[in-house]
């Protein structure tokens, strides 16, 4: 997996390029706009983590001129202080992630990891199934070895989540934004509350549990056996 | 000294523009009145001339020269008529009749007005060369008719008009210069008073204030005025010293805390690592979070979200904080009530309101004891809408209630019991600010009343 670093400040360059090699991933770094811009068109990459003020040419120019020759390859917008107007303009120009500096690496590294995934599953799916657990999308019905559960709307929508993310890292933060919609801090972990209820309703009566927690970095559901 | 100060001051210039506006509008005013008067006496000169040569000439004509001589004495005992001359003569200007010894010599004028010095006339009026108006008339026998006017009472008459008028402008130039130097004195004085204050208080100690007892009408509120600035001013600094202390304060123990355990994991490297890391990093990103809430209640107190204001539903982002929150209640056996109204729209950052009443309800639920009761409700109004926020908790003591949008202020009874930053209300108070809402903290007897207003 080859990645494309765009960012001029080298000690959080630094800190990237280093942990994205620690696992696994072919990353090259470019330190401003233009040499970015070039790498992006010239090379293919599976993923571009692009700073938004570059010297040069700025982030949200890159991916907007990446976009006008149809370069689809999914951008990861990094900001020094995100509210919400940047995050909006960010993915207006094509962006297809955000993340506010500081951020801890394994809210990158799960956000990349999404966005790759993304790229293998773009065609419609109509079934989700992570070993006996199943979710039909269209009857919205979700079960575990032919027992249905009665899910509320919301605890649908984040094992529907959790699910398109099977095997991957996911943290609160994308929970938030991509289960609730909103960018917000929650000052107490509601989120694991709300994935224990969930827990509760899925895991509770099987042998095997599929949501696991992560330490430090969230959650992630996936089947023990597989591994 | 405080002369020369008088004179250069703002005040004493603007009081002689004043002044010198004020002489010169009144010098035309004057020019005016005196310039119509004069007129008008002048004009009067004329038809009063015509009617006397009229009256000369029926007398003379019917009656001859005993009906002038009779008409002479009785004019003469009328004083409007002693500036009145009368002469008739004949046909080479001989005398017949009259009050005048001859036929003076005239300049014609229109009309057959004539005007002439007069030295003909004995007494005062011959020495002093007094201006007459004079009308001759041919009559039918081929004899003159002459009436003349002096007009000296005239012209004594608008000297002492023009007079009046000049001393008038004097006064008044003089008496405004005189009143332009007092009240610049006076206002010099009270503003160097001032001035001697602020410079005081700008050399260092903020908290003098500017004395206002001895000021009056609008001095004294400029005086409190900038007594009102200096308040706010050291609100302010003494906001951001305590937020510079509470930064410091808050801040030292959790970096204690992480430097000791970086010691204790340097002295034992072979202890069990990955726990120790683990609570570190949880340290280290609970520092981090509170930066980030530092950095983002400045931001939203900068207002640059504003520009990405757009209309939201407040019902629905109710709807939602209470449905994300209602597991953590749940979990305390606090029940949750809620009665939204509908149309409850306003412009603004979704995000942003999501979180300010996201941090009220957290609170309500920190601080209300398991088997409690929390609502939420909307109320709309024509031009606001009103989120009421009650628990049955612990409630907020009523001195401290304005102090816990404080940044860092934590009620000393939670500290170290309940997680949080210290910060969450101040975030509310940000943002609810910047959609231009008020915040209402009151006792509901038991807990917390928290009324937000937002006008749409």
């Amino acid at each position: 997996m080859r990645i494309l670093l765009i960012e001029d400040d080298s000690s959080v360059a630094d800190y990237i390029v280093k942990g994205l090699v620690q696992n696994g991933y072919e990353v090259e770094h470019a330190v401003d706009g233009k040499q970015g811009l070039s790498l992006a068109t010239n090379e293919v990459y599976n993923v571009i983590i692009v700073d938004r003020m570059l010297p040069f040419i700025d982030g949200l120019t890159i991916i907007e001129n990446l976009r006008s020759i149809e370069n689809r390859t999914p951008a990861l917008i990094l900001s020094a202080l995100g509210e919400v107007d940047d995050r909006v303009n960010g993915l207006k120009a094509g962006g297809d992630d955000y993340l506010v500096k500081p951020f801890a690496f394994v809210e990158l590294l799960a956000r990349i990891e999404a966005l790759l995934r993304r790229q293998d599953s773009t065609s419609a799916q109509t079934k989700l199934k992570i070993a006996d657990l199943e979710m039909d999308l269209l009857a919205h019905k979700v079960s575990r070895s032919g027992t249905s559960f009665n899910l509320q709307p919301r605890e649908y929508k984040l094992l529907e989540y959790l699910m398109k993310h099977a095997g991957q890292v996911v943290t609160r933060t994308m929970l938030l934004e991509n289960v609730w919609e909103y960018h917000f801090d929650p000052q107490t972990n509601v989120i694991d509350v709300h994935i224990s209820r969930l827990r509760q309703k899925i895991d509770k009566d099987f042998e095997k549990q599929l949501l696991s927690t992560v330490r430090g970095a969230g959650y992630m559901l996936h089947d023990p056996e597989t591994e | 000294m405080i002369l020369n100060k008088v004179l250069a001051s703002y005040t004493f210039r603007f009081m002689s523009i004043y002044v010198a506006g004020l002489s010169f509008s009144s010098l035309i005013v004057l020019a005016v009145l005196y310039l119509s008067y004069s007129y008008e006496q002048f004009q009067e000169l004329g038809p009063s001339i015509s009617r006397q040569i009229d009256e000369l000439q029926t007398i003379y004509e019917r009656d001859g020269v005993d009906g002038v001589n009779h008409l002479l004495e009785r004019k003469v005992r009328v004083a409007e008529f002693n500036a009145f001359h009368y002469l008739v003569v004949d046909g080479n200007h001989q005398k017949i009749a009259g009050s005048l010894d001859s036929w003076p010599k005239y300049r014609d004028y229109q009309d057959d007005y004539i005007s002439y010095y007069l030295d003909v006339l004995g007494g005062d009026l011959a020495s002093n060369e007094i201006p007459f108006f004079a009308q001759s008339r041919r009559i039918a026998n081929g004899h003159y008719l002459l009436v003349a006017r002096h007009y000296s009472d005239v012209i004594y008459i608008t000297n002492i008009v023009q007079g009046v008028l000049l001393r008038t402008l004097i006064v008044t130039i003089v008496l405004g210069t005189i009143g332009g130097v007092i009240v610049a004195g006076l206002s010099v004085n009270r503003i160097d008073s001032i001035n001697k204050n602020v410079k005081r208080i700008m050399s260092g100690d903020l908290s003098q204030r500017i004395d206002w007892v001895n000021q009056q009408g609008d001095y004294r509120e400029l005086t409190s005025n900038l007594n009102l600035m200096l308040d706010r001013i050291q609100m302010l600094m003494q906001g951001i010293r305590q937020v510079s202390d509470n930064i410091a304060h808050d801040l030292r123990t959790p970096l204690t805390r992480l430097r000791n355990h970086l010691t204790q994991l340097q002295d034992h490297p072979n202890g069990n690592t990955e726990e120790t890391v683990q609570s570190l990093i949880g340290e280290a990103d609970d520092l981090l979070s509170t930066f980030n809430a530092l950095l983002r209640i400045s931001h939203i107190e900068s207002g640059k979200q504003r520009a990405g204001f757009i209309k939201i539903d407040l019902k629905v982002i109710l709807l939602d904080i209470v449905e994300f929150y209602e597991p953590l209640a749940f979990a305390k056996s606090i029940t949750m009530t809620q009665n939204l109204a509908d149309g409850a729209e306003i412009q603004g950052d979704r995000h942003l309101i999501f979180q300010a009443f996201a941090n009220v309800i957290d609170n309500a639920i920190k601080y209300t004891p398991e088997g409690g009761e929390i609502s939420v409700d909307l109320l709309v109004t024509q031009n606001a809408v009103k989120v009421t926020m009650c628990d049955s908790g612990l409630g907020i003591a009523e001195e401290e209630k304005t102090k816990v949008f404080r940044r860092f202020f934590r009620v000393e009874e939670s500290r170290g019991v309940q997680p949080g930053n210290g910060l969450g209300l101040s975030l509310v108070s940000a943002a609810i600010n910047l959609h231009g809402g008020d915040i209402t903290l009151s006792d509901n007897h038991p807990g917390l009343r928290f009324e937000i207003t937002i006008p749409v």
